[in-house]
């Protein structure tokens, strides 16, 4: 399989190259033609550190007619990639969010099932096998019914790596936009694609000051929430409250982490996403020791896509699935503008576009 | 310290931990309960009943309240008639209003009343608090609290909303307080609560509220709260994160000692004991036995007991409404 790699201006654009560029059933292409020159993290000079092929534009990426490409430019900058995927007939594996609005995603679902190829969302938490251990217990009924859910998604603040995750326009938001779609995809599973029928959020940017470079110091009016909590209802009653902040010190051995705990009629499970497999200490760097433990989370969520494009099946998590967090996202970013829940509209009826399944 | 004499009204499980604490400091003590448990209890500790909630009160230096909350405002009044200070168990009242005229009496009758907030007493929180005000966290963004107990069935009014308010008043008022504690006055609050809501609750009956705090300073806060299925280990945790990093706290985590085995086995506690050392229900009523007799103010005001009522109301009212709730704070008697 042609597997193209469209931009590295996502922090788990490196991850992907080199899952892909190991596996024996990959050609890898590459393109990252917006990179600042100058960046040694990304465009040409990334490609050569990681030994992968790499193409100059757009055009010439795409003419070598990748049989699948994945998308990891900035949030707002998804839309045209995966629609001239879809124009070539590659399948599509697109980093969370999906957008920052609901008609790009709406558009890039449209696009991708009009040309008759897969479009799936980057979300690999949910590939984890504790994970499914959990769906299955919540499946199976053994721990009752679900009544609520908390969980946090804390991490370091990527725009230290990536200054435009603290671009309003090209990122959508702060930590509102990158972290509570991970879990509110985790809910997406655990209650079947339900969509969430009301969400409040609260936010501030008090961790910013600390976080920000000085040179982004002027650009204070323009700067995104960096710690935020998310109260997401449910249909049947159920409530997840989430923690998203980027509140994660950046001194930390780890980048961050996800957890969440379910209470349920019959019990409370909880979940670590990224368990600590070993602790301790560290004499050398004066610091905890942290040997993170869990699955491969990334190379599992590759394999789902990969074999979806090998078999032509659906993969999940699918668009639907991704516009389905990200309304609970936009509706977070209403919630903060009117300081009161938000309701979320009934889903529109995706009835005249042909599905990829059907 | 001198003798005080003590009135303890109540003889259920908030007096349980109450009257050991009076008795370990050499109060002498009368306890009333009208479900006819007060001899029993009083006798356990070496002390006596009383036959009467008049009887008790009558000449009492601190009145103990310890009865359901619906009740803590009559009878906190007729203490405070009596010329008693009255030490009242969390909340004050259900209502803004009946917590401000509690407050608003003892004032006037130039006795003291302070709320049982005891977490601010629990070390951890001590710690927490200490740390926070100290500046160790450096400026500080987000918090998360969780208090996790097997749903109260032992006594049917917790279920109740209208004698203790639910889950939302009656047990998430503890962290309420203890973000207003850390974080400043609360400007608006946002809750949901789901599982069983309604008295009776059946054995094995699931609760839970999740409460979204924001803070005048801009800071904001998570509370969620667990009545959890029976066998349920009581845990609290809490993660305040700022620009000087982070503080984390698990109560299961890391216990001086732990027994497992059939001989650690048995229906898990629904309140508290605390850890080793000075029990903090003990380390609480020391200090406002201490401020009783002249000393200094305990770490709890009977404003803050009021502040914290009305968030928790405000609590109350966002699940009715479905609507975050903005609180006016008034900074003029916040502090005794």
């Amino acid at each position: 399989m042609r597997i193209a790699v469209l931009s590295f201006a996502h922090v788990h654009a490196p991850t992907y190259m080199e899952l892909l560029r190991d596996r024996e059933d990959v050609e890898l292409l590459t393109a990252d033609p917006d990179a600042p020159p100058d960046d040694p993290d990304r465009g040409a000079a990334l490609a050569g550190r990681l030994g992968v092929p790499y193409s100059a534009d757009w055009d010439e990426v795409f003419a070598q007619r990748p049989d699948a490409v994945v998308v990891t430019s900035e949030n707002s900058r998804h839309r045209h990639l995966v629609e001239r995927a879809a124009a070539v007939g590659a399948h599509v594996l697109c980093e969370k969010p999906l957008a920052t609005t609901e008609t790009d995603a709406r558009a890039m679902i449209d696009a991708c099932a009009r040309a008759g190829v897969s479009l799936m969302t980057a979300y690999p938490v949910r590939f984890g096998s504790a994970f499914a251990a959990l769906h299955r217990a919540v499946e199976e009924g053994s721990l009752g019914s679900l009544v609520s859910v908390h969980g946090s998604n804390n991490g370091w603040n990527p725009s230290s790596s990536r200054s435009w995750f603290g671009n309003r326009e090209l990122a959508g938001g702060g930590a509102v936009m990158d972290h509570t779609v991970h879990i509110a995809d985790l809910m997406d599973v655990l209650l079947g694609g339900e969509q969430a029928v009301e969400v409040y959020a609260q936010a501030n940017d008090r961790l910013r000051d600390a976080e920000a470079g000085d040179a982004e110091a002027g650009d204070a009016e323009a700067g995104v929430e960096t710690a935020g909590l998310v109260t997401v209802r449910y249909p049947g009653g159920v409530v997840a409250g989430i923690d998203c902040s980027w509140s994660h010190p950046k001194d930390h051995p780890t980048w961050g982490g996800l957890a969440l705990t379910c209470v349920a009629e019959r019990g409370i499970v909880e979940f670590d996403a990224f368990p600590r497999l070993l602790g301790g200490f560290d004499s050398t760097t004066a610091r905890s020791r942290w040997e993170p433990g869990g699955d491969d989370l990334d190379g599992a969520m590759l394999e789902e896509f990969l074999d979806a494009v090998r078999t032509g099946r659906r993969p999940q998590p699918d668009g639907e699935a991704g516009l389905r967090s990200l309304r609970i996202v936009l509706a977070a970013y209403e919630s903060l503008r009117t300081g009161q829940p938000v309701p979320l509209p009934e889903p529109q009826d995706t009835g005249g576009v042909a599905r990829l399944d059907e | 310290m001198a003798q005080l004499d003590v009135a303890l009204i109540g003889a259920g499980g908030i007096a349980r931990t109450h009257l050991p604490a009076w008795t370990a400091l050499g109060a002498r003590v009368r306890v009333y309960a009208p479900d006819g448990q007060a001899p029993a209890l009083a006798r356990e500790f070496g002390q006596s009943a009383a036959g009467s909630r008049e009887e008790a009160i009558e000449g009492a230096d601190v009145v103990d309240v310890c009865t359901p909350t619906d009740t803590h405002h009559e009878i906190t009044l007729a203490a405070v008639a009596a010329g008693a200070h009255v030490l009242c168990e969390k909340p004050l009242s259900l209502h803004t209003a009946d917590a401000e005229e509690m407050a608003a009496a003892a004032d006037a009758a130039g006795v003291r009343l302070y709320p049982g907030h005891v977490v601010r007493w629990f070390p951890a929180y001590a710690r927490l608090h200490a740390l926070v005000t100290g500046g160790g966290l450096g400026r500080i963004a987000v918090a998360r609290f969780t208090r996790t107990g097997r749903y109260p069935t032992w006594s049917g009014w917790f279920a109740d909303h209208a004698r203790s308010g639910g889950i939302l008043v009656d047990q998430m008022i503890h962290d309420m307080d203890i973000a207003r504690w850390l974080f400043g006055e609360v400007v608006r609050v946002h809750a949901q609560q789901s599982g069983h809501l309604t008295a009776p609750a059946p054995d094995g009956a699931v609760a839970t509220g999740t409460v979204v705090l924001t803070h005048a300073t801009g800071v904001i806060t998570q509370i969620v709260g667990v009545w959890a299925p029976p066998a349920t280990p009581f845990r609290t945790t809490f993660h305040i994160a700022g620009s000087g990093g982070t503080l984390q706290h698990d109560s299961l985590a890391s216990p001086g000692l732990r027994i497992v085995g059939t001989a650690g086995a048995g229906p898990a506690e629904g309140i508290p004991a605390g850890d080793f050392g000075e029990s903090p229900y003990v380390a609480q009523i020391r200090e406002f036995a201490d401020a009783f007799t002249g000393g200094a103010e305990p770490r709890v005001s009977a404003a803050d007991g009021v502040a914290a009522v009305r968030i928790a109301e405000a609590a109350a009212v966002s699940t009715r409404t479905g609507r975050a709730v903005d609180l006016v704070t008034s900074l003029e008697g916040t502090s005794a």
